[in-house]
């Protein structure tokens, strides 16, 4: 098959396959789960061929009807596209852990949806880092965002409903930004394909530009949760049930931070603006990131809204990477793009699995549980490691780059307050990996709970072994990019 | 003359692998025991059967993986490195028996032995690390590590002391990390296997915030004033833990490291042209001073042990910081010497306190009659602290002073003497007490220490002695250590 036909088929097929969730899964949805885990299993192989060709013969486009653009809808994959393969394998492996735990909290009538629901995100992920096109970015960005706001209110509790009230107005506000400053764009130069946008853009007013790009910051950041931005994460994100928050947690942030790195794309290419005033800006506003979202997950009890806090953190260092501008920086970044993703699944549904078993989700009455759930804690305790940045774990790579980034830049007090901010994170996991093993429990029963079920214990396995040997051979992920970002910062010259 | 050889990463890797089997058979007595003392033999053999090849000048490497181009992981055995490792499997050897003993009736053994032999496992690390990154792994398994260990009694007075450890430690790692990245930057590598790797035209400024870094973040562990403070309260764990953290790892581990900042990363060149330096040793005679000062204040037996740690690793860094030939020497001699003596009084406090229940240094009257070979032990190892003639101590301060007339510091010999002072000071009215004051109404009778607790102090006392006498002979470290000061000054 040529290589267009899969990038179609990677966004189409999950969509059609979400679709048809509601008649597959029938009344009792019990087919639903294992559908989609089908779909999912088909939609990861297309995936990871996409990427063998892209590490081939480097990026390339498929024109949706053979219409070439700027009249045509481009689907372009490039190495930031191969985030495809993450968001599939969290896609997989939340949907197989699901089946527990749709089992026992939704009632069967919602299961069916609950899927579709999961699907349609998964695709508006996929489509929103393989299109070429601006609008259809922002098409992609509301599927995954609508049905983001639905999936966190599908327990259908109060609070549930109120998070996921407070995401959808913050949300909504963001989605105008960029909606807005995609009619900026439009008008400047005439087209919605970012390659042209980004040639046409050279001889463009410079004011309109620049709200624009003030306009796509400020809705990215949004969705990335950058502080002051991020008041809607933490109860989003700890209330939705864990497979979700895993998703949001994982990936659906990072939509904010890929498609600030679009808008690079195109605003570097264009040497339109010099950027370096917003860099500074986003440099400090990751720093304040990383050590607020620190600070307050270290007072957090409900184990969910401390990992929760700790995404506010690590979208700081990415964020602190991009902004650094420099070749090690912005690699640090992008490749933390990929392994938070993988670290904080690990978490979110270690976490659920321990949940799922105890119904306790405070710190306090976790105590002890390491010793009834061996498997499942030792899980959590590698991604715990992963995300403070121990070597020789996945996390550690981004720590390295983006820290060598901000000396190579010339500012090495942000690798101080990289390093530092590192420190409060170190905090509350180890309180976390305290809790699990070193403390007598509060209540005994903790003591006779059984281990995760094997749907939850697998992909829980699986992503903790990843964070593993993603920093052991984190040379993949790294060969990966560097061409990306090289060619990202060449019109910077340097 | 360079060899590929699996042995430097094979001592650090077995010990790994016993610590796994503690934990998964540690259940039953025997293969706790077994697996424990199996990970020490087996490493302490893998440590000696390199010994008479890196007396020849032949240094073993093991290149294991890069997680990115230009970092990862590597392991190197020179003359600096196996000394450390010699030292310290040695010890462990030691440990790993007197604490079976020790342990015998406490709770969590599991947890204990497993980690302890984990820690056993970072500390070869640390002396064969390749390059930066691969000692600041091993370094911040060591901190992790060593943490279960420090709060094994699980009272919240032990918790408290865990978070200290940590808080300090954790913060001397952040720092190792940001030096580590700041000198690959300048250096563009992180090996460790040249004498020196940056150069002075990264500028003074750049030279001196990093060497800063790197000092705070080894001197951390090794207890540099005003870094010192997590090393007192970590005094809750049970005694062989502190051996362990006072003697060999822990302290020693900073020490090290320090030792590789000077020699491997910056290279006495550069350092000389640094003015940074100097407040280094001036720190470095105020922490000798200063901890020795309140340590003669202490009572309780295990705190003094801890201050006393405090200013003799202190030697340890001034004698790096002399720039000389024999500065060096002393340096690297002392964490053996000062190994061997300060495990040889943690040895004798926790069989004092299995023993007889007594943990203040005013109760120990007439102790030297009931715990005559004990109190035997630890008269030597006071008289090595204090730095007699015979002993290991005075091979440490006769080099010390040599090397402070070298780079023509004679007030440095004179800090060196008002040390001896205030060691005696301390350390010999504890013998007196011992042996010249019997306990009021006590009928003297020989209660010994049982001999897993006794045969270990014995033998680390013998060290001392030996030490002291024979530091000509190869094979003991000491050849070593000048192995290593000649690669270092290039002679």
């Amino acid at each position: 098959m040529p290589a267009s036909a899969l990038l179609v088929g990677v966004i189409i097929i999950p969509l059609v396959g979400a679709v048809l969730t509601p008649v597959v899964g029938g009344r009792s949805g019990r087919a639903a789960g294992p559908w989609a885990l089908a779909v999912m299993l088909v939609t990861s192989a297309i995936a990871l061929m996409l990427i063998v060709h892209v590490a081939n013969v480097g990026p390339f486009s498929a024109y949706l009807g053979g219409w070439e653009p700027p009249y045509g809808i481009e689907l372009r994959f490039d190495e930031f596209s191969a985030s495809t393969s993450v968001i599939c394998l969290l896609g997989t492996l939340s949907i197989l852990f699901s089946f527990k735990y749709a089992e026992k909290e939704l009632p069967p009538e919602r299961i069916r949806y609950y899927y579709t629901l999961l699907l349609l995100n998964l695709t508006g992920m996929i489509g929103f880092v393989v299109t070429g096109d601006i609008f259809n970015l922002f098409v992609f960005m509301e599927i995954l965002s609508l049905s983001g706001y639905a999936l966190v209110a599908v327990s259908g509790e109060r609070t549930a409903e109120m998070a996921a009230f407070k995401y959808l107005i913050m949300g909504a506000v963001s989605s105008l930004m960029v909606l807005f400053a995609i009619g900026l764009l439009y008008a400047l130069t005439g087209s919605l394909n970012m390659a042209d946008i980004s040639v046409r853009l050279a001889g463009a007013e410079k004011a309109p530009a620049m709200l624009a790009i003030a306009a796509f910051t400020v809705g990215f950041m949004v969705k990335a949760a950058l502080f002051p931005l991020h008041i809607w994460l933490p109860d989003a994100h700890a209330i939705a049930p864990s497979p979700v928050s895993a998703i949001l947690s994982g990936l659906v942030v990072k939509t904010g931070l890929l498609g600030m790195i679009r808008i690079y794309q195109i605003y570097y290419g264009a040497k339109v603006l010099d950027l370096s005033a917003l860099n500074t800006v986003l440099v400090w506003l990751g720093a304040i990131s990383i050590v607020m979202g620190a600070f307050f997950a270290i007072f957090q009890e409900d184990i969910k809204m401390m990992l929760a806090y700790s995404t506010i953190s690590n979208v700081g260092y990415i964020i602190m990477g991009l902004g650094l501008a420099s070749q090690y920086g912005v690699i640090g970044a992008a490749v933390h793009i990929f392994n938070h993703a993988l670290i904080k699944a690990t978490l979110f549904l270690g976490a659920g699995a321990i949940i799922y078993r105890t119904g306790y989700r405070n710190l306090t009455d976790l105590r002890g549980i390491g010793r009834s759930m061996p498997l499942t804690t030792a899980a959590i305790s590698i991604g715990a490691i992963s995300i403070v940045g121990m070597p020789p774990t996945a996390g550690f790579l981004c720590k390295w780059y983006i820290a060598l980034g901000a000396v190579e830049a010339g500012q090495p007090l942000f690798a101080v307050a990289l390093v530092f901010g590192a420190l409060f994170i170190f905090v509350y996991y180890i309180r976390m990996v305290n809790t699990f093993y070193f403390q007598e429990p509060v209540h005994p029963e903790i003591l006779e709970v059984e281990e995760a079920p094997l749907s939850m214990l697998f992909p829980v396995l699986i992503l903790a072994a990843l964070c593993l040997i993603m920093g052991i051979l984190g040379r993949i992920p790294l060969s990966f990019v560097e061409p990306a970002v090289t060619r990202l910062l060449a019109p910077l010259g340097g | 003359m360079e060899v590929v050889d699996i042995r430097p990463l094979l001592a650090p890797v077995l010990s790994f692998a016993c610590a796994g089997l503690v934990f998964l058979m540690g259940r039953s007595f025997f293969w706790r025991c077994f697996w424990s003392v199996g990970a020490a033999a087996t490493k302490l053999v893998v440590v000696m059967s390199m010994l008479p090849g890196t007396l020849k000048g032949t240094v073993y490497v093991f290149k294991l993986l890069d997680f990115t181009p230009g970092i990862g992981l590597g392991f190197r055995a020179d003359a600096l490195g196996m000394f450390f490792a010699v030292v310290s499997s040695t010890l462990w050897l030691i440990t790993t028996i007197y604490a079976i003993g020790y342990m015998k009736t406490e709770h969590s053994q599991v947890r204990f032995f497993g980690f302890f032999a984990l820690c056993v496992s970072a500390t070869v690390g640390i002396a064969f690390a390749e390059n930066l990154l691969t000692l600041f792994l091993f370094y911040e398994t060591l901190t992790i590590c060593t943490y279960p260990l420090v709060i094994h009694e699980e009272t919240p007075e032990a918790m408290k002391a865990g978070r200290k450890y940590l808080t300090y430690t954790l913060l001397g790692g952040a720092f190792v990390l940001l030096g580590s990245v700041m000198t690959y930057d300048m250096a563009g590598t992180l090996t460790l296997s040249k004498p020196g790797i940056l150069s002075m035209s990264s500028g003074v400024t750049s030279l001196t915030w990093l060497f800063v870094a790197l000092v705070i973040g080894f001197g951390v562990k090794a207890a540099i004033m005003p870094l010192h403070g997590w090393l007192p309260s970590a005094m809750v764990a049970p005694t062989p833990v502190s051996a362990l953290l006072h003697a060999v790892a822990v302290v020693k581990a900073g020490a090290f490291g320090l030792l590789r900042v000077f020699y491997n990363v910056f290279g006495v060149g550069v350092l000389r042209e640094l003015p940074v330096v100097n407040w280094l040793a001036y720190l470095a005679v105020f922490t000798i001073l200063a901890g020795s000062f309140v340590a003669i204040f202490q009572d309780n037996f295990k705190r003094r042990l801890a201050y006393s740690t405090i200013s003799q690793l202190s030697y340890i860094v001034l004698g790096a910081t002399m720039l000389t030939p024999f500065g060096a020497t002393a340096a690297i001699a002392h964490i053996a010497n000062q190994a061997f003596a300060k495990i040889t009084m943690f040895f004798v406090a926790g069989a004092v306190q299995r023993t007889t229940g007594k943990t203040q240094i005013h109760e120990l009257a007439g102790i030297g009659y009931r715990m005559p070979w004990t109190m035997a032990a630890y008269t030597v190892a006071a008289l090595s602290f204090i730095g007699l003639p015979l002993t290991a101590g005075f091979v440490s301060k006769w080099y010390l002073s040599l090397g402070a007339l070298e780079a023509g510091k004679w007030w440095l010999a004179l800090v060196m003497i008002a040390s001896s002072l205030l060691n005696a000071a301390y350390w010999l009215p504890v013998v007196y007490l011992a042996y010249f004051k019997a306990a009021p109404g006590t009928r003297l009778r020989i209660q010994e220490a049982e001999p897993m607790l006794l045969w270990p102090t014995l033998i680390c006392a013998a060290y001392v002695i030996m030490l002291g006498l024979t530091t000509q002979v190869p094979g003991l470290p000491f050849s070593l250590a000048q192995a290593a000061v000649r690669f270092v000054f290039g002679m």
